[in-house]
């Protein structure tokens, strides 16, 4: 069937595009932003917990929560939110910055510290109020605005944590720093040594600042949401963004890259955003915004891991005829359902397996085109924000991410149907052909 | 002799922890075998006498090498066929000879 063109297409992944994949995750700045973003993850997940303790769809459960604790109990509970999400571009510019500066190995806690001032040099401290009786909103100076600490500041938070981080290491790497005579103790000269790299990243942001100030654009964070965050994220909550991003993934896995790591890098910062909108609205009891999420990919579309392999693992346990496919099945299943499938791409394999790469990239493009026509349409609920861990097994994490809408894991289980029949006749080819392999084999052993 | 093995997310190569584990304490092996993700390697390596790299990994893996030559320590990526069979026997059996 083809063999020649699956053959092209083999060597191409491994010859053209995978130096090409290592190249974009070898790439310090986006290796930076992907691992400082893991930083506020755990704390998003925690937030995530109140959230949903905030909203759990009981009948009676507020009336019993304001009875029991008070008609304020809701926003004492989500006091820990305030904490986590509200202030994730904080969290950002410090895990950034300390990453980049790892990789050019200069001292990352001092890169850290520069580049949260850098950050706060960036943003004015100025909130909007409407006083009581009031129409319009009036300046309130000596606040620092919550609104940009959260995932609206965080591109803003990303790019100045390169930038200081990128202005420090230059300096340093030139050698152009205080130097202590002997016998200062190290300590003190290493606190030296962050001051004149430190005072060119402020110098910088405070020039920035001020040339931004004089333009219609009044402050960094309205230029950078104008010309950069606002555009990104138009384009990566598309439909078409989504399909591309997912190929993507599935091409590096296909070459046993991890995909989801690379395209997470650019994509991460944001599917948060998006992820944060939909969580805002839900928490104001609107309707979220965004279909596409890190949630969407990770809860609706992998169910298993990348490629929606949890139903051939299904398939491996109840039809395979082949000892090595049951065994993979066996080893595949309890990770599986925790998302992780390891022993299916590398075990199976589906890298650089011409019959099984087909279905493993298909399945999660058409669970893409099922799952956002069924969330758009709504027919089934959005994701709401709720940053639900990659890891939760499908049907308990649908319900959460959706923020208890039953509608959420139907779809997960119609998307497991879906991806059965799709890998269904590859499979039986697969296996097929491993079980001929296997009598052979044992033949020529007994003889 | 102490293995660390390292993934994207320190994850799936847990699961290989256990069953080299096994394998290791079958054969009468003291071992302490353990599994980061790739941006902790560099914090746990000056404890490893062998570094093992996930093969869904393997772009890091020249950089790993440098690191881990500075420090003496031997660094290879693992077979992604045991890899996939979680096969702890054959993995252990690669860190074994690497020490060699």
């Amino acid at each position: 069937m083809g063999g020649r063109g699956v053959n092209a297409f083999i060597s191409f992944l491994e010859n053209r595009f995978m130096p090409v994949a290592g190249r974009i995750a070898e790439q310090k700045h986006l290796q930076a932003v992907r691992d400082g973003i893991i930083l506020a993850l755990p704390l998003l997940i925690i937030g995530s917990l109140f959230l949903i303790l905030g909203f759990l769809p009981i009948p009676g459960y507020n009336e019993f929560m304001a009875g029991v604790f008070g008609e304020k109990w809701l926003s004492k509970l989500l006091y820990p939110v305030n904490a986590t999400f509200d202030i994730m571009a904080i969290i950002v510019s410090f895990g950034v910055a300390y990453r980049l500066a790892e990789k050019y190995k200069v001292d990352p806690l001092a890169s850290g510290a520069i580049s949260l001032a850098a950050f706060l040099l960036a943003t004015p401290y100025v909130v909007k109020f409407t006083p009581e009786g009031a129409t319009e909103a009036v300046d309130v100076g000596g606040a620092i605005p919550v609104a940009l600490m959260g995932s609206q500041g965080l591109f803003v938070a990303m790019i100045l944590a390169l930038l200081s981080t990128e202005i420090y290491r230059k300096i340093i790497q030139k050698n152009i720093v205080i130097k202590l005579p002997d016998g200062v103790p190290p300590s003190v000269a290493r606190s030296f040594v962050a001051l004149i790299p430190a005072f060119f990243v402020i110098l910088t942001v405070w020039l920035i600042r001020m040339i931004i100030e004089v333009t219609p654009f009044e402050s960094v964070h309205n230029i950078v949401s104008k010309i950069l965050a606002s555009p990104l994220n138009a384009l990566g909550g598309t439909l078409i963004g989504a399909i591309v991003a997912v190929i993507l993934v599935h091409l590096l896995w296909s070459a046993g890259i991890h995909g989801a790591a690379i395209v997470g890098g650019v994509m991460g910062p944001i599917w948060l955003s998006l992820m944060d909108q939909n969580r805002i609205a839900f928490q104001a009891g609107q309707e979220p915004p965004n279909v596409i999420t890190q949630q969407f990919f990770d809860l609706w579309i992998y169910a298993g891991g990348s490629g929606a392999t949890l139903a051939m693992v299904i398939l491996m346990l109840t039809i395979a005829k082949s000892e090595q496919m049951k065994s993979i099945g066996r080893v595949s299943i309890a990770p599986g359902l925790f998302n992780i499938n390891e022993p299916v791409t590398f075990g199976m394999p589906v890298v650089m397996n011409p019959i099984l790469i087909i279905p493993f990239i298909l399945a999660p493009v058409v669970l893409v085109i099922v799952t956002y026509l069924a969330m758009a349409s709504g027919l089934v609920a959005k994701p709401s924000g709720i940053a639900v861990p990659w890891t939760t097994p499908p049907i308990i994490s649908g319900y959460l991410a959706t923020g208890g809408k039953i509608s959420g894991s139907i779809l997960q289980l119609i998307n497991f149907f879906i991806s059965m029949a799709i890998y269904y006749p590859f499979f039986r080819m697969w296996d097929q052909q491993k079980f001929a392999e296997e009598k052979g084999d044992s033949a020529s052993l007994s003889a | 002799m102490k293995i660390l093995l390292c993934c994207a997310a320190g994850m799936s190569t847990s699961l290989l922890v256990t069953k080299m584990e096994k394998a290791a304490q079958e054969r009468g092996l003291e071992a302490k075998i353990w599994a980061v993700s790739v941006d902790e390697v560099s914090r746990h390596l000056d404890e490893a006498d062998v570094l093992l790299v996930g093969p869904q990994v393997r772009y890091k893996l020249p950089q790993f090498r440098q690191e881990a030559a500075a420090k003496g320590i031997p660094c290879e990526l693992i077979s992604p066929t045991d890899y996939g069979m979680v096969n702890g026997a054959k993995v252990l059996e690669q860190a074994l000879s690497m020490m060699k």
